[in-house]
């Protein structure tokens, strides 16, 4: 049994009351490939990425997502609590007994926030505390909606070397960025 | 099990959340007798009756903010990503709220039951009926909170009453029983039986109008 990850779009439209956001978009993506969806603001690159995650349905065209070890995903919103505290987010995130817990913890630098209240953090430090998330769950397909915004130089420098280990560990990568980042991947212009 | 431990987390911290509505239940209580003269027959008269739209006040207030969070902050695209069952999370939800709000809610009830009637049989008797009540209250008021998710909890309070309707009259005919001492395991397997159907049919409805939502 093939155990790759695949990801394969055939001629994917989508339309929102006769407005047309895309049409016919189709892609391959196999093990260790990127994908950098790009397009102007409102071009639907965040519907497409819904599309593919299976939460918005497609309007035409066929989606085949091929994984076995699931979806890691991180999107405009970061589903962190801000009324609990660091720790308490990464309970939540069933992400306490990690073995590299410690180590990303110390790398972005959240180690001395742990006790403090997520209301209480910079839009930097959350996105951070929602980067755990990804750095720590080990899916063989990561999406991310814009993950380089409110980073600052270093992160987003510690999130590319990152996201250029996964590809080089044959997982597949799609995300939308207006930052510019070093990821080695495919285009795909959807203005 | 962990979800249960996760959703306790998160109610824990959200104090406003459960302990709102339970004051908002005992405000209700005790204002009744403030509304009648001091004899204690007339302040039976009425009790029961307020006592049951004072739990469906308080079940309503404890829905009012159930999925909005987690619509609002992405928790549940997450959950939808990591989750199969929709609807078991829905009812781990629901039971945690229960937990938080509609045990102590029933617990109260019993007390002030007794309070006002100094009957502990017929207290005793109550305290089962809150206990399913409140359950299916909640359950309800889920379903109408998950129809105007982002709409307000208003409409989704005025979809829902309808339904919890026929669940009051239920009650009213149960205190009756309680009073003549007739059939009153016939209310309770009536009540058990609306409830687990609700139970089923609630967290299934509620995830496909959830998804509904998210798409």
């Amino acid at each position: 049994m093939n155990t790759d990850p695949s990801v394969i779009a055939k001629k994917i439209s989508y339309k929102i009351n006769d407005n047309k956001l895309f049409h016919d978009l189709s892609f391959c993506l196999n093990k260790g490939k990127a994908l950098h969806i790009c397009g102007d603001n409102g071009s639907g690159k965040s519907t497409l990425i819904r599309i593919i995650l299976g939460i918005t349905k497609q309007t035409k065209g066929e989606l085949e997502i091929s994984s076995t070890k699931g979806i890691s995903y991180l999107g405009h919103k970061n589903a962190i609590k801000n009324y609990l505290s660091v720790e308490d987010n990464i309970l939540l995130m069933q992400l306490h007994n990690h073995k590299d817990l410690n180590r990303y913890i110390e790398i972005l630098n959240l180690k001395k926030y742990l006790d403090v209240l997520v209301a209480n953090l910079s839009f930097g430090q959350q996105k951070k505390l929602a980067l755990l998330r990804i750095f720590l769950n080990n899916s063989d397909i990561i999406i991310l909606d814009e993950p380089f915004v409110g980073l600052d130089n270093e992160t987003q420098k510690t999130l590319s070397n990152f996201l250029n280990e996964q590809l080089e560990n044959n997982k597949i990568l799609i995300f939308t960025s207006h930052i510019s980042c070093e990821i080695n991947s495919e285009a795909l212009n959807i203005s | 099990m962990n979800l249960i431990k996760l959703e306790f987390l998160k109610l824990k911290n959200k104090t406003r959340t459960w302990l709102g509505p339970i004051l908002v239940f005992w405000l209700i209580m005790i204002a009744y007798p403030l509304t009648v003269e001091f004899l204690k027959d007339k302040l039976e008269i009425g009790f029961y009756s307020v006592l049951w739209i004072a739990i469906l006040i308080s079940m309503m207030l404890a829905t009012e903010d159930i999925f909005l969070e987690d619509f609002n902050d992405g928790a549940l695209e997450q959950i939808m990503l990591q989750t199969s069952s929709y609807s078991l999370l829905v009812s781990l939800k629901v039971f945690t709220y229960w937990i938080f709000i509609g045990f102590p809610v029933s617990v109260l009830s019993f007390l002030m039951s007794f309070g006002t009637s100094e009957n502990l049989t017929a207290s005793l008797m109550v305290f089962p009926l809150s206990i399913i009540s409140s359950y299916i209250f909640l359950n309800l008021f889920v379903m109408g909170n998950a129809l105007s998710l982002n709409k307000g909890s208003v409409l989704g309070a005025i979809v829902s009453m309808p339904l919890a309707l026929p669940v009051l009259i239920v009650l009213g005919k149960s205190m009756t029983a309680i009073q003549l001492g007739i059939n009153y395991p016939g209310f309770i397997f009536l009540l058990l039986g609306c409830l687990s159907i609700i139970i089923v049919t609630v967290p299934i409805v509620v995830s496909f109008i959830v998804k509904a939502h998210l798409e």
